[in-house]
């Protein structure tokens, strides 16, 4: 527990989570008028657009991926792995703490994110004469947002623990769901396994599979699950079985 | 309280410490001297838990730092200075150390005061000086109020004042019955400071003394005159020391100044000079590190 308090000390104590908060902001901001001012007035009434609308509450889920393998690598980069290794030096216990810390985060993220789209959302439909209506059909991605982003806040801490440096691992996430994801899409429907498919389709949050191109919520969330088992365990793996650097990278 | 015993790292095909052992006693302040590249990094990181060995061990009071029930209240490290986040706060980088080993919180501001970094508690570690930034890593290892330091190359960029504070500090901890082990490259300071030097050179032990013996050694010969020289040389001889006659009356004898006034005594013979050239711990590193002449 003292080293999870650590963990969340370590995640507020900087400005990460600020800029990342202000990034998404202005992203949403962005997304959320070209998205809901170009649909016309009568659409907008449709409650499956209202579930569009509020699903890109989901982009929390990539910056909770990018928050969480930050956590691990700026520990890298600045050399304070030292540090953590010496007062917690069980590295198993320790990258433990910093899943539980990054799950934690990314859920708190989620949850604001989540209520920053629905504000942002309601403002637009009030401006365009319209209202929201809100239910368990509409709301559903909001859900599907919050257990996204912590299913990626887990792949995070896996990948940061795998590649550990800070550089690398970004790029990696950032070239993965740019163009990796899209390679797989040409796979067909083997695509739909993809890490980035499937957590999409937890934030889309259907009970059954659609179109073949997405699988349904919990057979969803079952692979972003095995994911998060995979990338920790080869994380883990790779820092319990490696030196820690004596300097930043 | 420190023991190393039989310990190797290699990477790759370098051999950064080889098979190397040595024991550090409790209540002392013990050097830990070596070229660049000799080792002592390694040694300390491996003794520290934060580099694996290839074979070999290194433990803290009988047991792995790793295994230790409450590692930061039994050794307090000093590594890198560079090793902050700049955007954290000088007092938040400890709180979190704090919290991680379960330690009081008002530890905090005791190891600020000691540390003199009260006033700058609150500002970035970015903005701190390098010798500021020793001070928050002392203070960092003096949170668990622990019994051993361990310090490496605790003197590097400091200022010379930096430099008094550090020797001073060191000083008083080892005088309230702490255990002080220092790598350093600053030997001057060393001298200073240190009970016995441990000195490794390519990995390997080459010396571990106290000062004393070590400086001794690397004395020249003590001068003596007398006049009934050619006596004392016999007399020395049948001691077996090593002792030869410069000039008239006066000797060059390869023995401490104690062990020459008292043989003399017991001999009755007059000395009318008897004065010793001590080599310095700068004389017997170098000495003990030399590079072979190709």
């Amino acid at each position: 527990m003292s080293a999870f308090r650590a963990e969340l000390l370590k995640a507020t104590t900087t400005r990460l989570l600020l800029w990342f908060g202000f990034g998404l902001l202005a992203f949403l901001l962005l997304v959320l008028s070209i998205h809901i001012g170009s649909h016309d007035p009568e659409s907008l009434r449709e409650p499956s657009t209202q579930r569009t609308t509020l699903g890109f509450a989901g982009l929390a889920a990539i910056v909770a991926v990018l928050i969480a393998s930050l956590l691990v690598t700026a520990e890298y980069a600045h050399g304070t792995i030292n540090q953590s290794f010496l007062a917690v030096p069980a590295r198993g216990r320790l990258l433990a703490a910093k899943l539980a810390a990054a799950v934690f985060v990314v859920f708190v993220f989620a949850v604001l994110t989540d209520a920053v789209t629905l504000v942002i959302a309601e403002l637009w439909y009030h401006g365009r004469g319209r209202s929201l209506h809100l239910d368990s059909y509409t709301l559903a991605p909001f859900l599907g947002a919050v257990g996204a982003s912590m299913l990626a806040g887990g792949i995070g801490v896996g990948l940061g623990a795998l590649i550990r440096r800070q550089t690398g691992t970004i790029v990696t996430i950032l070239l993965w769901l740019l163009i990796g994801e899209a390679v797989l899409s040409a796979a067909g429907d083997a695509a739909r396994f993809g890490p980035g498919h499937a957590l999409g389709a937890v934030v889309a949050a259907h009970r059954t599979s659609n179109a073949g191109d997405m699988l349904a919520v919990w057979p969803a969330v079952i692979v972003g699950l095995l994911y998060v088992v995979v990338f920790c365990g080869l994380g883990f793996l790779a820092v319990a079985g490696s030196d820690v650097p004596s300097s930043g990278d | 309280m420190i023991e190393v015993e039989h310990l190797t790292k290699r990477f790759r095909r370098a051999t950064a410490v080889d098979d190397l052992s040595f024991s550090v006693p409790r209540g002392r302040i013990t050097g830990f001297l070596g070229p660049n590249g000799a080792g002592k990094t390694t040694t300390l990181r491996v003794l520290l838990g934060l580099a694996l060995p290839t074979s070999g061990r290194a433990s803290v009071a009988g047991r792995r730092y790793r295994e230790l029930d409450a590692p930061l209240k039994t050794v307090g490290a000093v590594l890198e200075a560079s090793n902050y986040h700049p955007a954290r706060s000088g007092r938040n980088h400890l709180r979190m150390l704090a919290t991680a080993a379960g330690i009081a919180p008002t530890r905090v501001q005791e190891v600020l005061a000691q540390v003199e970094l009260s006033a700058a508690a609150k500002r970035r570690v970015g903005t701190y000086s390098l010798g500021m930034r020793q001070r928050l890593s002392v203070a960092a290892a003096l949170l668990g109020e622990p019994e051993l330091l361990v310090l490496d190359e605790p003197a590097n960029g400091l200022d010379p004042e930096g430099i008094r504070w550090l020797r001073n500090f060191l000083r008083s901890f080892a005088g309230s019955g702490g255990t002080v082990f220092v790598s350093s490259h600053v030997l001057a300071e060393v001298s200073q400071l240190a009970d016995e030097v441990v000195i490794i050179h390519r990995g390997k032990l080459v010396a571990h003394q106290t000062v004393a013996e070590l400086t001794l050694q690397a004395a020249g010969a003590t001068r003596v005159r007398s006049p009934r020289a050619e006596e004392l040389l016999g007399r020395l001889r049948q001691a077996g020391i090593e002792a030869d006659a410069t000039d008239t009356g006066v000797l060059a004898v390869h023995a401490p100044p104690e062990r020459i006034g008292d043989l003399a005594a017991e001999a009755g013979i007059p000395l009318h000079e008897l004065v010793a050239d001590t080599g310095s711990l700068e004389e017997a590193f170098l000495e003990l590190t030399a590079e072979p002449r190709s």
